[in-house]
């Protein structure tokens, strides 16, 4: 019953806030307390099929770890939110990403995975939203016809090409959904985050990722090479453009917008590379990104509105929080994708390793770019700091947590 | 009828490519809810055809309500619409039956030309009543698609599309605004 109630309950913790608007504080404990209860449905699922609405329905180990991290991610948002960001919209519209997010992780077929894409999509546009409803249901749209698309081939008889055609299509639509090169989602600073494209690529996009190619073995049975290394080919671009792109871009609200995707650089690498270290690395990304970037973006808006710049000791925590160096829970990633990619060709490892100095500029912009924190902020920032710390020493729980 | 089906469905992609009127938006949606219900029928039985089936008509009779008034039929500058209902047609059916073999190859192509067709015009419009209406119609599609699969689907992809369909249109379209 586990996977009918991660969907269920925070989905109905999203109306429940949205109703109880007028009346914030109310609305703010009813939405945490369905959340809480969703996320406990989350934690306690095991990996058993449930078929209570006549729909087989499971959660994968890597898909429940993700889940865990967006859910702490969005605890971590409101409860320190920014005093100018309404709070019970921020939670409403995380919990209906969360109940999403759990639907897809949930879904029986890439089928279904595909119509919750669209739904999401279609409700996410018609928000309000700086960008027009056409531009912001584009990208998204464009990915479920495209995964579509893959689905029809994969089903047909024809030559052996059309297997390799299937993995292009797999990959395109991933990274046309989550809003990676060549497919970059059109960024408006000024856009609400749950409106703009940072809420795929920076929290609903991972457990998309994991569902889809989790689902691409049988697909694509005799072209798994081609998938694995499309992957690493994407994500290596992804790095080089979006690491230069954060440093070089004038906007310092885009800067961080390509910061994900450099992120999202290290994970296609990682889950192209068809060893386990690949796989670890890639969690330990997605904690980074959802339990650190995602934050401090939604912190650093602010300060980027009104173009403060500071230079004071958190901030190059930050840095190098964002930038993967030791201690923190992107340092253990970059070893064990290193490690994974000596592994399987060394060459690859040694353009990894170049890439990787590519942080460096652009995360000491970032972590310039937040300002000083002060009050519910800094504390926030010293959570995110804390865990992310934790994470990087020990990363055993989560690895075991996403059954790796 | 399933060959009648598939045509019909080209018809209703290629309404809502060559109108912006909500009228010929509503007739686009319709003629694609019964065309895509009809080839999923012989694939998938009739459980899940009723299902595309209501979805797409709350769809369509919803459509008639919102969006531009009146039909619109082919407005001034549709000659590159045109060319792409047609050519849009031409390619789907040359890979639903020429590159992709096996059977259901009406269902195939029906799924193709409505997802590629509606595709290609949220890529070029901007008004939120057509952009909706090809989102709703890629549903339906995705759905119809799913009947091909080697393992027996159940009826959820069908009952989700309908609730997206339907859903879809009882959505307010919010205009963008300043921050």
């Amino acid at each position: 019953m586990q996977p009918e109630l991660a969907v269920g309950l925070p989905a109905a913790g999203a109306a429940a806030t949205v109703m109880l608007r007028p009346r914030p504080r109310v609305a703010l404990a009813a939405g945490l307390g369905l959340g809480a209860a969703g996320l406990a449905a989350i934690v306690l699922n095991d990996e058993r099929a449930s078929n209570l609405v006549g729909v087989s329905l499971s959660i994968s180990p890597f898909s429940r770890a993700l889940l865990i991290a967006a859910a702490a991610s969005l605890a971590v948002m409101v409860m320190f939110a920014p005093a100018r960001t309404e709070r019970s919209v921020l939670l409403a519209w995380g919990l209906a990403a969360i109940a999403g997010m759990a639907a897809v992780a949930a879904a029986p077929s890439l089928d279904v995975v595909v119509e919750i894409v669209l739904a999401m999509a279609i409700l996410q546009a018609a928000t309000e939203g700086k960008r027009p409803i056409a531009t912001r249901l584009r990208a998204p749209a464009l990915a479920a016809a495209l995964l579509a698309v893959t689905l029809l081939l994969a089903r047909a008889e024809g030559p052996a090409l059309l297997s390799r055609f299937v993995a292009v299509g797999l990959v395109a639509g991933l990274v046309a959904a989550v809003g990676l090169l060549p497919y970059i989602h059109e960024f408006d600073p000024e856009e609400a985050t749950w409106a703009s494209p940072i809420s795929w690529i920076g929290f609903a996009g991972p457990v998309l990722a994991v569902a889809i190619l989790a689902r691409a073995g049988d697909l694509v049975q005799s072209a798994g090479g081609v998938l694995g290394a499309l992957l690493i080919g994407i994500g290596l671009v992804n790095v080089v453009w979006g690491t230069l792109a954060s440093w070089r871009t004038a906007s310092g609200a885009s800067a961080w917008h390509y910061s994900f995707m450099a992120d999202w650089g290290l994970v296609l690498c990682g889950l192209g590379v068809p060893i386990v270290e690949g796989r670890s690395a890639a969690v330990l990304v997605f904690f980074g990104l959802l339990l650190g970037r995602l934050p401090l973006y939604i912190w650093s808006r602010q300060a980027l509105r009104e173009r403060v710049q500071t230079d004071h000791p958190v901030n190059l925590l930050v840095a190098a929080m964002l930038a993967g160096a030791a201690p923190f829970a992107g340092f253990a990633a970059r070893v064990l994708l290193l490690r994974s990619a000596t592994e399987l060709f060394w060459p690859l490892a040694l353009v990894l390793a170049v890439t990787l100095l590519f942080w460096l500029p652009s995360s000491l912009r970032l972590g310039r770019s937040l300002g000083l924190p002060k009050g519910r902020q800094l504390a926030g920032v010293s959570i995110t700091l804390a865990i992310n710390v934790a994470i990087g020493l020990y990363p055993e729980p989560v690895l075991r947590l996403a059954g790796l | 009828m399933s060959a009648a089906a598939a045509f019909v469905v080209w018809a209703g992609a290629a309404a809502i490519v060559l109108a912006d009127g909500r009228r010929s938006l509503a007739l686009g949606l319709g003629l694609i809810a019964v065309g895509l219900g009809a080839v999923t029928w012989t694939v998938a039985g009739w459980p899940a055809a009723l299902l595309l089936l209501i979805g797409g008509g709350v769809a369509a009779a919803r459509r008639l309500r919102s969006g531009p008034p009146g039909w619109m039929f082919m407005p001034p500058g549709s000659t590159p619409r045109l060319i792409l209902s047609i050519f849009g047609g031409l390619v789907a059916l040359w890979i639903a039956v020429v590159v992709a073999g096996g059977g259901s190859a009406e269902t195939r192509y029906a799924a193709l030309v409505v997802i590629g067709m509606m595709v290609a015009r949220i890529l070029l419009g901007r008004d939120p009543a057509m952009v909706f209406t090809a989102a709703t119609a890629v549903a339906l599609a995705v759905a119809a698609a799913a009947s091909l699969s080697p393992a027996d689907p159940g009826l959820a992809p069908y009952a989700i599309a309908a609730l997206v369909a339907a859903g879809t249109a009882f959505l307010p379209a919010a205009s963008p605004r300043a921050a």
